[in-house]
């Protein structure tokens, strides 16, 4: 009934109807655990009222929980939860649950296919809050859970084991307006992974190690900020979803093999606001997005700032600055609309003589090396050095190679205030210190060699 | 005989000394010092103004500004100052050469000199640059710092150790002819030779290209200082996909170290080889 009330407002919501391939199928839910694999606590849980808080004293307690009435479960001195080996360890079938405080063990058990998880939570309204999961296939699986909410929970996935072999930190499917804050994923498949939930808040959260960061398949209307993602194969995946907005993100450190700091795929009407991508070996991936606006970001020391596939259109980058990266721009295909408008290009010289803050030339996003690099990898090996500068600078008197024409038309001369864009975390200090006795000594010694060429 | 008593490596540091403070004399050692330090100070200044005080990196993209720096000016300075120090006036020449030590290690002595009032010049330089580099970035790149720092000390034994091998036994009266090949080869070495290396890559089939890219990083010290320095400073970021390439061929970190140290230290060896015989045969 609510489902099918749910499926009309979405299809009131969104011109165009989802895909065909959209909600991945039913499956079958994991119910009561046996007697055998049940928790000790399970008879305080079934004996409790409704509406009950049940407090658990610090301690081991093996074997599953099944939860199938609203609670408010709460550990008081981390107990630890340890599964049964078979499945979920936590299994919540009811509205309003809140569990909080204890430390879940999955001990590398239950089935892929059945989602199992340190908790699973398949009712709405539910509040998970502060706990730590490990050695579990999934951490929290949201399962049209609606208003739920995940916060302060750490989980540690099992390192090493491959992305196809254990599910997601956080897996949300089919769910209205989630919320997940505060959260420490890693060594997980992806740290978050979202299909077909829409209205869903992402904020706060700190994700490394896994293959994404973060990935969205099919679910509109999301927002996620202030959040780390970082060392995956993507920072975040956007895949087949509609207005999503982020800001105040760093996607840092993917610095794999064909890594990216943010994929978009697929995705329309999409905003990127305030948000750090560095350190990646492509910053932005865009393929078949259709109006994205990216406003006053930091692209900072890629390989290539921004790959953008012809299959997208009426994409607009916006007062984002450029700094450190080997080359702005790939094109996959010949062609893009994608408008450059008021940018910083650190490595872009030329004058602003009417003193405007916009450089007197437009500033064009590929040079010589764009057609060298596409079939010689190591062009790159001279593409920074004086001679390549020279030839830049010839080809660019002298226009013999048809270039790709995306220009920026109006490159500001200097980098926009940063505002609320996160800075990289800070380096060693010590670090500091020795480099400055080292140059110290330098000074020195170079004085002392000097004045020794005056003596007698 | 003189030299039969005093071991050659005395005479050496004595012409070394006497060279020194020759350059130290002519003021022309400091004012290059003084350069030098105010555009490495220049440089480490604006590397932070332009990465918008972000500390995006600033430690790494500075220090990368500051080998640009290095491979342009150190080359010449080694080239200009060995050229004018080695081609002397026709009579100091024959009041030098006719002391009883062997002309070989006259010339040493004077290289030795020389490059030890560059070294000390860049030092000051490099000491100032860094002391406002650390104290801005706060950054952990000592080992990186100290790459730079020592390719510019191998460029400046490169370059003036050709200047040796050009000028070897002339006099100031060819001193314009060779201060003219000093700066073609100056300029062969830092641009042209990238060009034409990537001209015939670009004609070539991707795999040969690339090799050959790769050899001619190797074969160029300026090239092989600019690659060993900006690795040791950046990692594999410094070159993208194409420092991995480079690892590859080159067998990894330890390998390619090695690969363009030996590059270096012929570039410094043949050379000197080259200007000893011709200082041996010369008719001063």
């Amino acid at each position: 009934m609510t489902t099918a009330f749910l499926l009309v407002a979405l299809l009131a919501q969104t011109p165009q109807s989802r895909p065909a391939d959209g909600p991945a199928p039913y499956g079958p839910l994991e119910g009561r655990p046996s007697v055998a694999d049940a928790s000790p606590l399970q008879q305080r849980v079934d004996a409790a009222q409704p509406g009950d808080r049940i407090e658990v004293p610090a301690g081991s307690y093996v074997g599953d929980l099944y939860v199938d009435k609203p609670l408010h479960l709460v550990g008081v001195g981390r107990p630890q939860l340890v599964g049964s080996g078979s499945g979920s360890v936590v299994r919540i079938r009811a509205d309003r649950v809140t569990i909080e405080g204890f430390d879940i063990d999955g001990r590398l058990g239950g089935n892929l296919a059945r989602d199992s998880s340190g908790i699973h939570i398949a009712g709405r309204l539910a509040l998970v809050r502060d706990c730590r999961i490990v050695r579990s296939l999934f951490g929290v699986y949201l399962r049209e859970a609606d208003d739920s909410v995940v916060e302060g929970v750490t989980i540690t996935g099992i390192e090493g084991k491959a992305p196809g072999e254990q599910g997601s930190g956080i897996h949300v499917w089919n769910t209205l307006r989630f919320t997940l804050r505060g959260n420490t994923i890693r060594f997980t498949r992806d740290g978050f992974y979202i299909q077909s939930s829409h209205y869903g808040l992402v904020t706060g959260n700190r994700v490394s190690q896994i293959r994404y960061g973060l990935h969205y398949m099919y679910s509109d209307d999301n927002r996620f900020e202030d959040n780390v993602f970082e060392q995956g194969a993507a920072g975040a995946a956007l895949m087949f979803s509609r207005r999503l907005v982020f800001a105040r993100n760093q996607f840092i450190h993917n610095r794999g093999f064909a890594s990216v700091g943010l994929l978009l795929k697929d995705c329309e009407d999409v905003t990127a606001v305030d948000n750090l991508v560095a350190d990646n070996q492509r910053g932005f991936l865009i393929d078949g997005a259709i109006r994205h606006v990216f406003r006053h970001n930091v692209v900072a020391t890629s390989d290539v700032a921004i790959v953008i596939y012809d299959s997208s259109s009426e994409n607009r980058f916006e007062e984002n600055t450029f700094v450190g990266n080997l080359a702005p721009l790939l094109l996959v295909g010949r062609r893009t609309d994608t408008v450059f408008e008021r940018n910083y290009w650190e490595n872009f010289h030329e004058p602003d003589l009417d003193g405007d803050g916009v450089r007197d030339q437009p500033y064009r996003l590929s040079n010589v090396f764009d057609h060298l690099r596409g079939n010689l990898v190591a062009a790159d090996l001279l593409a920074q050095g004086i001679g390549a500068a020279v030839l830049a600078r010839a080809e660019q008197a002298f226009p013999v190679l048809r270039p790709i024409s995306v220009v920026d038309e109006h490159p500001l001369v200097r980098a926009p205030e940063r505002g609320d864009i996160p800075r990289m975390p800070q380096e060693n200090p010590r670090g500091a210190r020795a480099g400055l006795l080292v140059s110290a000594l330098g000074l020195c010694l170079g004085v002392i060699g000097l004045r020794a060429g005056r003596r007698r | 005989m003189a030299s039969a008593t005093v071991p050659t490596l005395t005479l050496v540091r004595l012409c070394a000394m006497q060279e020194l403070r020759l350059s130290v004399r002519s003021r022309w050692t400091q004012i290059f010092a003084v350069v030098f330090a105010g555009l490495a100070l220049a440089v480490a200044a604006s590397g932070y103004v332009l990465s918008g005080g972000s500390g995006l990196q600033d430690f790494s993209r500075t220090a990368a500004s500051l080998v640009e720096l290095v491979l342009i000016l150190v080359p010449l300075t080694a080239l200009v100052f060995g050229v004018m120090a080695l081609t002397p006036d026709a009579g100091a020449a024959e009041l030098l050469y006719s002391q009883p030590v062997p002309r070989p290690t006259i010339l040493l002595g004077k290289l030795a000199g020389l490059c030890l009032a560059l070294v000390a010049s860049q030092a000051v330089g490099f000491g100032a640059a860094g002391l406002l580099l650390f104290w801005r970035s706060g950054a952990d790149g000592v080992m990186g710092f100290i790459g730079v720092v020592a390719g510019s000390f191998v460029l400046t034994a490169v370059f003036l150790a050709l200047a040796a091998a050009l000028t070897a036994g002339a006099t100031s009266t060819r001193r314009a002819h060779h201060l003219a090949v000093a700066l073609v080869l100056w300029f062969l070495a830092i641009v042209l030779f990238d060009v034409v290396a990537l001209g015939v890559a670009s004609l070539l089939r991707s795999g040969t290209a690339s090799r050959l890219l790769m050899v001619a990083v190797i074969v160029n010290p300026v090239d092989a200082v600019r690659t060993a320095t900006l690795l040791a400073v950046e990692g594999t970021t410094a070159f993208g996909a194409a420092s991995l390439a480079f690892l590859r061929m080159t067998g990894g970190a330890l390998g390619a170290g090695l690969y363009l140290a030996a590059s270096v230290i012929a570039w410094v060896l043949l050379p000197l080889i080259v200007a000893v015989v011709r200082v041996r045969r010369a008719d001063i």
